[in-house]
């Protein structure tokens, strides 16, 4: 039985961690997006869709933490009883969208920063701002592959 | 305390990269070059963010009215949107000591205190105040004590440029400490390579007032990048060893150029204008961080120069000198 505390833990960790990390990196973007649109208010939506990048990893985290609690039986009723081995094996699987999410929110969020910059001085160029920050976003891509794959096939 | 966190300037880089879109950029200061007259480049001037304060503008010859306010409102707008107020606070104390130096020369030369600029951290009336009462109790600490003796020694020496220079000292000073404080190796280097250049500028007046070496050792401020015996241990020798010297630190060309032309023409002007584009180049790193305190200083460097840019063509038009000799003394634009 006490194999499910370390499953839970796992799901705190997954959606809390990186939720964390999308927050600050969603948050930072909209300060710097607020700056500009100060000045420049037809730019809003503009700044809006790069501010909505690093809110990925906060995504991939809760389908993480959704996946391990359907394993578990929270939803139907029936918690499955688990081993410490078993506990510990969902345990790791939620670290690698925790850490890499937690991580790659952040510095999604500064490029996407810096993007605001780009379109501050050249709106035309917006295609080159949201690439910049979704190249960050190919490693959260990874991990949340790595760990959906290992709660489905162990 | 150490300067806040890179992003927590996150908001303030937003606006200034918006605001840097509306700076003049070269191809507006050519056109005003190009004018037929200080009318003609004033109501090109009238086309950009300064239009408004054109429009009330009653006649040319008062258009430094316009620069002054623009430069208030900017450091007005940057202390208001930077994360750290005393960031900008440190910018300004440049303009408390200007206006000491005016208002203590007039007190003691008998002369009417000109080209004040109203924006230090202290009011000028306050400031006009403790020089007529010689009162200096609210300053900071290294301020007081730098004009305290200043009252004391001058009655004696009558050399309105010690008080130039003693102010001067304490001003790097102060700025050097708080960048120190602050930890941002970003700002030390910004006082670092501005005192080097006053130095050098320092080093070819007093060369050109044949004063002798210990002068020199008295007028040179500490804490530049260029180590200071050396420079004091050139002094004895001739200008061409300057260059020879420093042909491989980034000053190069700025004395080459420079001092030829002091020596040439008997103007510091160019000198002036290098000096001027060399602070712009190691700013310009602002453009392209996205966080940090460096795209404010950068900017306010940026309306500084577009300030003093606009002052160049317009008294050159009101005095008709030729473009070429306006375009000359222009500098870089920051953009």
């Amino acid at each position: 039985m006490e194999g499910i505390v370390l499953a839970l833990l796992g799901v705190a960790l997954a959606v809390g961690l990186s939720g964390i990390g999308s927050a600050i990196g969603v948050g930072l973007v909209g300060e710097s997006a607020a700056g500009l649109v100060t000045e420049d208010p037809d730019k809003f939506g503009q700044t809006l869709l790069l501010q909505a990048l690093p809110m990925t990893q906060g995504i991939y985290g809760l389908l993480t933490g959704l996946v391990i609690m359907i394993n578990l039986g929270i939803f139907t009723g029936e918690v499955a009883s688990l081993t410490v081995t078993e506990g510990l094996s969902m345990l790791m699987a939620s670290l690698p969208v925790a850490l890499v999410g937690f991580l790659s929110a952040i510095a999604q969020g500064r490029a996407a920063a810096a993007g605001i910059g780009l379109i501050a001085k050249r709106p035309e160029e917006m295609g080159k701002a949201i690439t910049f920050a979704v190249m960050v976003e190919t490693f959260a891509v990874f991990s949340v592959l790595v760990s959906l794959l290992l709660l489905l096939f162990m | 305390m150490t300067l806040a966190r890179d992003t927590s300037f996150a908001y303030a880089v937003g606006r200034i990269r918006a605001l840097e879109t509306r700076l003049l950029d070269r191809s507006k200061l050519e056109r005003m070059i190009d004018a037929a007259s200080a009318d003609e480049a004033i109501k090109i001037l009238a086309e950009t963010d300064y239009g408004s304060a054109v429009a009330e503008l009653a006649a040319v010859h008062d258009f430094e009215e316009i620069l002054q306010r623009e430069m208030a409102l900017t450091l007005a707008e940057l202390e208001k949107m930077s994360p750290q107020k005393d960031l900008i606070a440190l910018m300004r104390l440049r303009y408390d000591v200007l206006n000491l130096k005016i208002l203590l020369k007039a007190k003691y030369l008998q002369v009417k205190a000109e080209l004040l600029l109203p924006l230090g951290t202290v009011p000028l009336s306050t400031l006009q105040a403790m020089v007529d009462e010689e009162r200096f109790r609210d300053l900071p600490g290294p301020l007081r004590s730098a004009l305290d003796r200043i009252m004391e020694e001058f009655p004696l020496t009558r050399d309105p440029q010690m008080i130039d220079l003693a102010l001067d000292r304490v001003l790097f000073e102060q700025l050097m400490a708080e960048a120190a404080r602050l930890q941002s190796p970003f700002l030390k280097g910004l006082f670092a390579r501005q005192i080097d250049l006053i130095n050098l500028k320092t080093f070819i007046r007093v060369k050109r007032m044949e004063r002798d070496r210990d002068f020199f050792k008295k007028a040179v401020l500490p804490g530049g990048r260029l180590p200071l015996d050396r420079l004091i241990s050139l002094f004895d020798e001739p200008l061409d060893a300057l260059h020879g010297q420093l042909s491989r630190t980034d000053y190069a060309t700025l004395i080459e150029e420079g001092v030829r032309g002091w020596m040439e023409k008997g103007s510091s002007a160019l000198l002036e204008k290098l000096a001027d584009d060399y602070i712009t180049t190691y700013l310009q790193r602002g453009k392209r961080s996205a966080f940090g305190p460096e795209p404010l200083i950068g900017y306010l460097w940026a309306k500084e120069i577009e300030v003093k840019n606009i002052r160049l063509i317009l008294v050159g038009k009101i005095n008709k000198l030729s473009a070429d000799a306006i375009r000359e003394r222009l500098r870089d634009v920051y953009l």
